[in-house]
């Protein structure tokens, strides 16, 4: 029975990671930069989220809010630093140290303003009630179920069907194809940062509900992001969401042979795992040497 | 306000050697990684274990303290090089956040939250290092010799094949270099440098707990070298020397809480790192533009 009920919180866990993850393969799918401040702007969006939701705009306003502020961030970061440094030269160093530096700051800037330790948002809707067979289940899980569902289903439609999707994902083919069929490369890029920052918002905000946040959550997140681009395959939205899957579900089910405190090295251990034995990942393609 | 000044003297010179240790690895070997704390922490642990239990030899404990991070790098650095690039960055974030992890739990080794106190004054060959003027002698001896190790190396053959390889991958195997024996080489030596550099640090601070190996600690170490320059010898030791005066030069800055210190310190080394990234990738004392 606790097998079932850690696999339950490990799946509530897993979809939020999922989504993140998402966000991060599809713009670094795209446009092949390594943006690991992804990790700072769900910390933004949940830090947004808790200062409007306690100044009495309710959910919606604070979703609207964090929403915002992750479209401005992630397009802002396109314009103001990885166009800059592409224009002069564009190597995975320059373009990571920027990033990081980006990161630091956000998260040094929510420290002075929150504190280091863990904030939460008190709501009825995280508390656990027993269901069937002795197992407890808050109603947040069902809201991450749906939520992280319809938002998946809401970026399949988008990449499938609309024109600007399917130009996403010529953009991560071939940008001098998306530019001789007179499309823009750039105006794409701007949109797959705005696109891929936003699917942090539902993440931070369940996360903000649920457990709360520290500003270290950062890089935690940082690193699931990555972890699950690598477990799922790099260039593959769909591999990165079930990576992030995986690595929540491992995250749990760990606490059955190992101290809680463990439950973040259950992640690093399936990253491991996978460098060792498939550093393709789930859905990607050969890059050993 | 002496004592004050030969301790922070002190620790640029510490610093300094960890700043080089990773710019073996970020500058000349081109391979990012974000555990270098770790590497540190596993120096000063082992240094200050055999300081505590077997001698208080500088000299003796220094190179224990390379040993053990040289080994354990060994471990991060086969698996993790076997693909692209940007793989060593991920598993050694991965690592980092494991490593405060096991820091904490493995009490008999590291004294968990607590740490390992007590550490008894160092003594080199013979000589008791009580007086904060031969630490301070010490800690500069040995950078002096990490400087000059990294210049001899990163000069000769060795340094050459290496730095040829983070320019060229396919054009350095294309000439029959092992990229694979060359970067793990590189990994083994700058980890086993910041390995010294934690030694050093335990006989030192005579405490070592956990709060100095965190992710914040391999941040600051990578602010050094990215903000001094990478790849150039006197980099990491313009990057700790600013760096380690910001806090000082903050306190004079009226306006700023002294808890909020280390927040706005960080939040000044990120935004130099972005902005350098952008305008002068290179760093501040780069002679010539970065060239990839």
């Amino acid at each position: 029975m606790l097998l079932v009920q850690l696999i339950v919180s490990g799946l509530q866990t897993g979809l939020l990671y999922a989504v993140t993850a998402a966000g991060f393969a599809m713009i670094f799918g795209a446009t092949r930069i390594f943006h690991v401040a992804h990790g700072a702007v769900f910390a933004l969006a949940g830090y947004v989220f808790l200062s409007a939701y306690t100044a009495g705009f309710g959910w919606t306003g604070g979703a609207l809010a964090a929403t915002v502020i992750a479209v401005a961030f992630g397009a802002g970061m396109e314009r103001f630093v990885y166009r800059p440094i592409q224009r002069h030269e564009a190597s995975f160093f320059t373009v990571f140290v920027a990033s990081f530096g980006v990161s630091i700051i956000i998260q040094s800037l929510i420290e002075m303003i929150f504190g280091r330790g863990f904030v939460t948002l008190t709501t009825p809707l995280a508390q656990a009630r027993p269901m069937f067979g002795g197992i407890y289940i808050a109603p947040m899980f069902w809201i991450v179920l749906v939520v992280t569902l319809v938002v998946f289903a809401v970026l399949w439609a988008f990449l499938r069907f609309t024109r600007t999707g399917i130009g996403l994902r010529a953009l991560s083919e071939s940008p001098e194809l998306l530019r001789a069929y007179g499309l823009s490369a750039q105006r794409l890029s701007a949109l797959v940062f705005a696109i891929g920052s936003v699917l942090c918002v539902p993440a931070a905000i369940l996360k903000m509900a649920i457990t709360g946040m520290q500003p270290s959550v950062n890089s935690h997140v940082m690193l699931i992001s990555l972890a699950s681009t690598i477990v799922g395959g790099v260039g593959s939205i769909t591999g990165a969401a079930l990576g992030g899957l995986l690595l929540g579900i491992a995250e749990n089910v760990s606490i059955t042979l190992l101290d809680s405190q463990w439950s973040e090295a259950a992640s690093f251990i399936v990253l491991f795992a996978f460098i060792l034995l498939r550093p393709r990942g789930l859905f990607g393609y050969a890059v050993t040497r | 306000m002496i004592a004050y000044l030969l301790n922070l003297s002190t620790l640029i010179a510490i610093f300094a050697i960890l700043a080089t240790s990773l710019n073996i690895l970020v500058g000349f070997g081109g391979i990012f990684s974000v555990a270098q704390a770790v590497f540190f922490g596993v120096g000063a642990y082992a240094a200050a274990q055999m300081a505590l239990n077997v001698t208080p030899d500088l000299l003796v404990d220094a190179l224990v303290g390379a040993a053990a991070a040289g080994a354990l790098s060994v471990c991060l650095a086969l698996p993790a090089l076997r693909v692209r690039d940007e793989y060593f960055v991920i598993a050694s974030l991965g690592l980092q956040m494991l490593a405060v992890t096991i820091f904490i739990d493995m009490k008999p080794l590291t004294g968990g939250i607590g740490g390992l106190v007590g550490i008894p004054v160092p003594t080199l060959f013979g000589l008791s290092l009580a007086n904060p003027d031969a630490m301070l002698a010490a800690c500069v001896g040995f950078l002096v010799i990490a400087l000059a190790l990294t210049r001899v190396l990163m000069r000769g053959s060795f340094g050459r094949s290496l730095m040829s390889i983070r320019d060229n991958e396919s054009a350095a195997a294309a000439l029959g270099k092992n990229p694979m024996v060359l970067k793990t080489l590189a990994v083994v030596l700058g980890c086993a440098f910041a390995g010294v550099g934690g030694a050093l640090y335990s006989a030192q601070i005579q405490f070592v707990n956990v709060e100095s190996f965190t992710m914040d600690q391999s941040t600051l170490i990578m602010a050094m070298v990215v903000i001094g320059g990478t790849g150039t010898l006197a980099g990491p030791l313009v990057g700790s020397i600013l760096i380690l005066l910001l806090p000082a030069a903050l306190s004079f800055i009226p306006g700023i809480p002294p808890t909020e210190i280390g927040a706005v310190q960080q939040m000044i080394y990120g935004l130099v790192m972005t902005l350098l990234m952008i305008f002068r990738p290179g760093g501040l004392v780069a002679f010539q533009a970065w060239r990839r």
